[in-house]
């Protein structure tokens, strides 16, 4: 049934997780998967863009040059077509478009490992040690659900300073909870069942059992929330930068270009255009991704679902 | 009734102690994230003040005593319902709030009708037309929705309603045209949930048994839809109406800055670039205190409606 | 699960849920006073969209004003709005820019230390209350008691003492010669003395009652706020009835309510959108020379290549100066030759503006002794991005190295201010003193001691305070041209450009701009 645990953190995840298109039918995991293809390898150019831009674009476009000052896109200027223009310093669009490429997937990426690592860890502590462990950990998980997410997200960078390193451990700090919730959810789960306990019979350690047996029934739920945090990360470190919290300049981030441009709106859209349709694909691939992973990775929602 | 007897009583206060508890957490963190990002000493003086001032000032609001000091004075300031006051206006923090608060519930309340009246319709018709295309189309609106960020769709309706058709307005909350966009834009992605969520239940709904029993005895698909389906659907909706209230609440920030809406968000965010410290702690506070109480009332109401939650949550 | 269960089950869960919907919501409405329908109400009649036309203008603002008891603030979005209520013991002549007769009808200076001022008769408050000296003295006293804790308090420090020998009579005692004491006194504000006695500064702060041309009509806090015309006022009525001061921090919204006619003022504008203005109808570019100075601020002291002075020579040199206001202002800015406008008394007159040489820059570095000199700059939000890159862009040309240090301002000043001279190699800002005078200038910025100088050196300290203890303009100015020589010959400072304010106006406003960005409401007129 729809489970709408009050939990809000897992709603969102519960609710995306009953996807439609799976039923049981290899025609329709076929079909299913090629409207995931261009995602992917949309994803897959992203990657390439971030680990290799200058084999694109050559070297970044880092210095100034105020007499080619917001140029529309297509404009040549000293030798080299402009393709989307350049901002309101005089530095290529694309140039930077590509390069922030490496800040949005480096920062969310770190983030949702970091995070879920973290996370994860604690829910398995918690749902192994039990006792006032397990309170404290999932008490220290409520308090920090209850801050409003952004609220803290500034602040803590603020107390650290903006740096890409801050940011993911910013990141980090405001998002671990919601492994753990999960973690520990299926950690208890996990325990109830017989194999862990006709291993517990037989003498098995601790870490052992927590390894062999318990971390693989953990590890698709704290999985769907990964892939669920990774496009939310993205938003969310764009969104840091866009209040001028993220990497500093003059390294380029698709959230800072968006609230450079923003004061340009009107006479140079270019600004804001591509960043925003750069974050918007590699959010909307994500999620599609995503969708299609959790949908393999469930197969109890799948029975459920017919 | 047993209500007033040991074991329910007990758990009632059990989880009114934690909820405290949880509330307690939550203002230190922030009391003492907000004092390791600095002091405002140097932004409340003019420029052309001496160090003797700066030194002045920051003993002025207490900020040259030890944390701990100043946490138990803020404490016991809030058990005598003392808030603090702002540093940056010199009024009570909560008149601050009480100001700006309505604009971010207005705000929040349009979006979430929005939400509502957009995501609803849409989970229902991609959930009945599955595997047709309108329903396939529908969802992938939704997804566009979920993942388009919200401060971009912001900035490309100001583009186009505000710059190009110059037909709304973009900035301020003089009016109610005024809260169209900024509406628009905090609703964007909580459609999106909402209509996955209206989606999901309504299909597992319409697959449950006592559906296909009405229609296997000759029901039309309309009655059952809206007589049994909408009911039974509407029930994880609601929830996530609810928790999506908090959420918005503590949220639109950015939506909020983009558009100069006054509410707690911008208030939020200028507050901390002032590092004004009474207003920040009094959002907080503010914010958790819905949240947290949300929960616990639920939580109560369940515990009532199935004593079996009451005694798991008693044992474990 | 049979066709029954499915609803009680349902009706369970329905109420299960409800709850947590409702309580959210309603402990939020009540939490907030459930006056969520009043906000649109509360603009009190005036429409947000005032008729544009003689009768109503509404001024786009960046910053809702933190307060309006004036003793308490003076940033431009604070001022603009209650310097239309309150009025100052003297003005500004619009032609001179000199302290001329408002409040204050005339004045002489007896000794050095003693200023008497006649305060003008028949002038009111908008409660009905007589002006008199006694309010002067009240407004300037509460300024200078530090408990007060003014931000006013430097501009004043100067006074010892004021005190009203009749109601007409006013005599400020200051401890020494204050030669710049007329031109801060265009910025005080009188305030009631008997009503801030029986209210307190909270109801000051909430419902201001000045003398002024304007009277508050409504606020709607964090929005707007409507001032009306004071029919009290001593003075000539103001051509425009009411005035709508609209909160609006994003720039580009300002552009755009005055393109769309929502706004006939707004004021911070960027030379980007001022150009963009240019081009459209109806809108009118408004723009005058100020006093403000956009400077570099070398650390001196610190362990950092600018210790070096050849490193500090190059950068003088290697700065395109031009090239920044010409294509980053977009001309509004004018060269300077020192960290002082040619409006302030103390420039010296013949002097030649900031050189760029960036071949004999680039030997100077390599002279320095230094190999890859990398510099620190800190920067925060409050400062233009862009401006700053282009600095770090024409010192890379030269062969340096330039880090740029973003933080958040708070973080910015702390760092800027430290005693320990560790924040870095050079800063950018913006000064102002509003007094035309380098007295609020370079002593501020260099004195040593000063929370803002990096930089120490007693001919330069002797030089700015002798001048700041006469009160004899020719003597001043020779004291200040000895400061600057030093200055500039140690390159502690580098003077960018003077500020030209930039305003969006509707084109059928008349209004000519100031040198210390003053927004008098009865000096404009709006065409219908």
């Amino acid at each position: 049934m729809t489970n709408i645990q009050r939990n809000p953190q897992s709603t969102v995840a519960l609710a995306t997780m009953q996807m439609p298109g799976l039923n049981g039918s290899r025609w329709a995991k076929l079909r299913s998967m090629r409207a995931v293809l261009p995602f992917a390898v949309i994803i897959v150019l992203y990657i390439v863009l971030a680990a290799a831009p200058a084999l694109f674009v050559g070297a970044p476009s880092l210095t100034s040059d105020l007499s080619a000052r917001l140029l529309p896109p297509g404009t040549a200027h000293g030798g080299a077509v402009h393709l989307l223009g350049t901002d309101q310093l005089g530095r290529d669009v694309f140039n930077r478009l590509i390069y922030g490429t490496r800040v949005s997937l480096v920062i969310a990426f770190s983030a949702v490992v970091c995070s879920g690592i973290f996370g994860t860890a604690l829910g398995v502590a918690a749902g192994v040690l039990r006792g006032a462990t397990a309170a404290i950990i999932m008490r220290l998980t409520d308090i920090i659900l209850s801050v409003p997410f952004f609220l803290l997200a500034i602040l803590t960078v603020v107390a650290l300073g903006p740096s890409l390193l801050n940011v993911v451990l910013c990141l980090t700090f405001v998002r671990w909870p919601r492994y753990t919730r999960v973690a520990y959810a299926q950690t208890l789960e996990a325990e109830g069942k017989e194999f862990v306990r006709s291993a517990q019979a037989i003498g098995a350690r601790g870490m052992w059992i927590v390894w062999r047996y318990i971390l693989p029934e953990v590890l698709p739920s704290v999985l769907v929330v990964g892939t669920l945090e990774l496009g939310t990360m993205v938003i969310y470190e764009a969104s840091l930068s866009f209040i001028g919290l993220g990497v500093q300049p003059p390294t380029p981030s698709w959230g800072a270009m968006l609230s450079d441009g923003r004061e340009y709106i009107a006479s140079a859209w270019w600004l804001t255009a591509f960043p925003g349709l750069a974050l918007f694909l590699l959010v909307l691939s994500v999620n599609m991704l995503g969708d299609f992973v959790r949908d393999r990775l469930d197969p109890t929602e799948r029975g459920r679902l017919q | 009734m047993t209500f007033f007897r040991n074991g329910t009583f007990r758990y009632v206060v059990g989880r009114l102690g934690q909820a405290l508890l949880q509330l307690l957490g939550v203002v230190t963190i922030v009391f003492i994230i907000l004092r390791l990002t600095g002091d405002p000493a140097q932004l409340l003086v003019p420029q052309n003040a001496t160090a003797d001032d700066i030194v002045r000032i920051r003993h002025q609001l207490g900020l040259d005593q030890p944390i701990w000091t100043q946490y138990l004075q803020y404490l016991g300031g809030i058990a005598r319902g003392d808030f603090g006051f702002s540093y940056v206006q010199n009024r009570p923090a909560l008149d601050l709030i009480g100001e700006r608060l309505p604009y971010t519930v207005e705000l929040a309340i349009a979006a979430l009708l929005i939400s509502v009246l957009v995501g609803i319709p849409i989970g229902m018709i991609s959930a009945v037309n599955r595997k047709r295309f309108i329903g396939r189309a529908s969802m992938v609106f939704v997804l566009i929705g979920q993942s388009m960020p919200a401060f971009w769709l912001g900035l490309l309706l100001i583009l186009v309603f505000g710059v190009w058709l110059q037909v709304l307005p973009t900035s301020g909350a003089g009016s109610i045209l005024a809260m169209i966009l900024p509406a628009v834009t905090l609703a964007s992605l909580s459609f999106a949930t909402v209509a996955r969520i209206t989606r999901s239940s309504f299909l597992e709904q319409l697959n449950a048994e006592y559906v296909r029993t009405a229609r296997s005895h000759g029901a039309g698909t309309g009655r059952v839809l809206f007589g049994h389906v909408l009911r039974n659907a509407a029930i994880p909706i609601v929830t996530l109406i609810g928790l999506e209230i908090a959420s918005l609440l503590g949220g639109a920030v950015i939506t909020e800055t983009i558009f100069a809406w006054p509410g707690i968000g911008q208030l939020t965010v200028q507050s901390i670039d002032a590092r004004d410290f009474p207003v920040v702690q009094a959002i907080v506070l503010f914010v958790a205190v819905v949240y947290i109480a949300a929960n616990f009332v639920t939580d109560m109401l369940y515990s009532v409606i199935d004593p079996r939650v009451r005694l798991i949550a008693v044992e474990g | 699960m049979n066709a029954q269960a499915p609803r009680s089950a349902a009706r369970r869960r329905f109420l299960r849920s409800l709850p947590a919907a409702a309580i959210a919501a309603a402990t939020a409405l009540i939490l907030s006073g459930c006056t969520f329908g009043a906000p649109a109400s509360n603009a009190g009649g005036a429409s947000s969209t005032p008729a544009t036309g003689a009768t109503s203008i509404a001024i786009d603002i960046s910053n809702y004003p933190s307060t309006l008891d004036p003793g308490l603030q003076y940033d431009s979005s604070t001022y603009s709005v209650y310097r239309n209520i309150y009025d100052q013991l003297l003005r500004r002549d619009p032609k001179t820019q000199q302290p001329t007769a408002w409040i204050a009808t005339k004045w002489s200076n007896p000794t050095p230390t003693t200023w008497d001022f006649t305060i003008r008769s028949g002038v009111t408050f908008s409660d009905g209350s007589p002006l008199t000296a006694e309010d002067v003295a009240f407004s300037i006293s509460r300024i200078i008691d530090p408990k007060f804790s003014s931000p006013q308090f430097a501009n004043f420090s100067a006074i010892s003492a004021a005190t009203a020998s009749s109601p007409t009579e006013l005599t400020i005692t200051t401890a020494a010669p204050s030669p710049t004491l007329l031109s801060y006194l265009t910025t005080l504000s009188i305030v009631p003395k008997a009503y801030v006695e029986k209210v307190g500064n909270a109801g000051l702060n909430t419902n201001p009652i000045g003398s002024g041309p304007y009277e508050v009509a409504s606020a709607t806090s964090g929005s707007q706020i409507t001032l009306k015309a004071n029919p009290g006022f001593w003075g000539t009525k103001p051509s425009i009835p009411e005035v709508v001061f609209r909160a609006v921090p994003d720039a580009s919204s300002r552009v755009a309510d005055l393109q769309s006619g929502q706004a006939q003022l707004a004021l911070d504008l960027t030379s980007d959108q001022a150009t963009q203005l240019k081009s459209a109808s109806g809108v009118q570019v408004l723009s005058a020379p100020t006093e403000r100075v956009a400077y570099l601020a070398l650390n001196v002291l610190g362990d950092t290549p600018t210790k070096n002075e050849d490193i500090r020579k190059a950068i003088a040199l290697g700065i395109d100066y031009d090239s920044i206001i010409k294509n980053l202002l977009g001309g509004y800015a004018k060269p300077v030759g020192t960290v002082l406008t040619p409006l302030s008394l103390g420039y010296p007159d013949k002097l030649a503006a900031n050189k760029y040489d960036p071949a004999a820059a680039k030997k100077l570095v390599q002279e320095s002794g230094i190999a890859n000199p990398t510099l620190v700059f800190p920067s925060s939000p409050s400062y233009n991005p862009q401006l700053i890159q282009a600095i770090q862009s024409d010192l890379q040309k030269i062969g340096i190295t330039v880090t740029i240090k973003n933080t958040d301002q708070a973080t910015y000043l702390k760092s800027v201010q430290s005693p320990s001279h560790d924040w870095g190699s050079i800063r950018f800002g913006l000064w102002s003193c509003s007094c035309l005078d380098a007295d609020g200038v370079l002593l501020p910025l260099f004195k040593t001691g000063s929370i803002w100088a990096s930089y120490s050196n007693p001919d330069f300290d002797a030089a700015v305070t002798s001048a700041r203890k006469s009160l004899d303009a020719t003597e001043r100015k020779k004291d200040y041209a000895t400061a600057i020589g030093i200055l500039n010959k140690d390159v502690a400072g580098i003077g960018l450009y003077q500020v030209s304010a930039v305003y969006g106006a509707s084109s059928k406003l008349t209004w000519k701009p100031d040198a210390v960005q003053s927004l008098y409401v009865d000096q404009m007129k709006l065409g219908k």
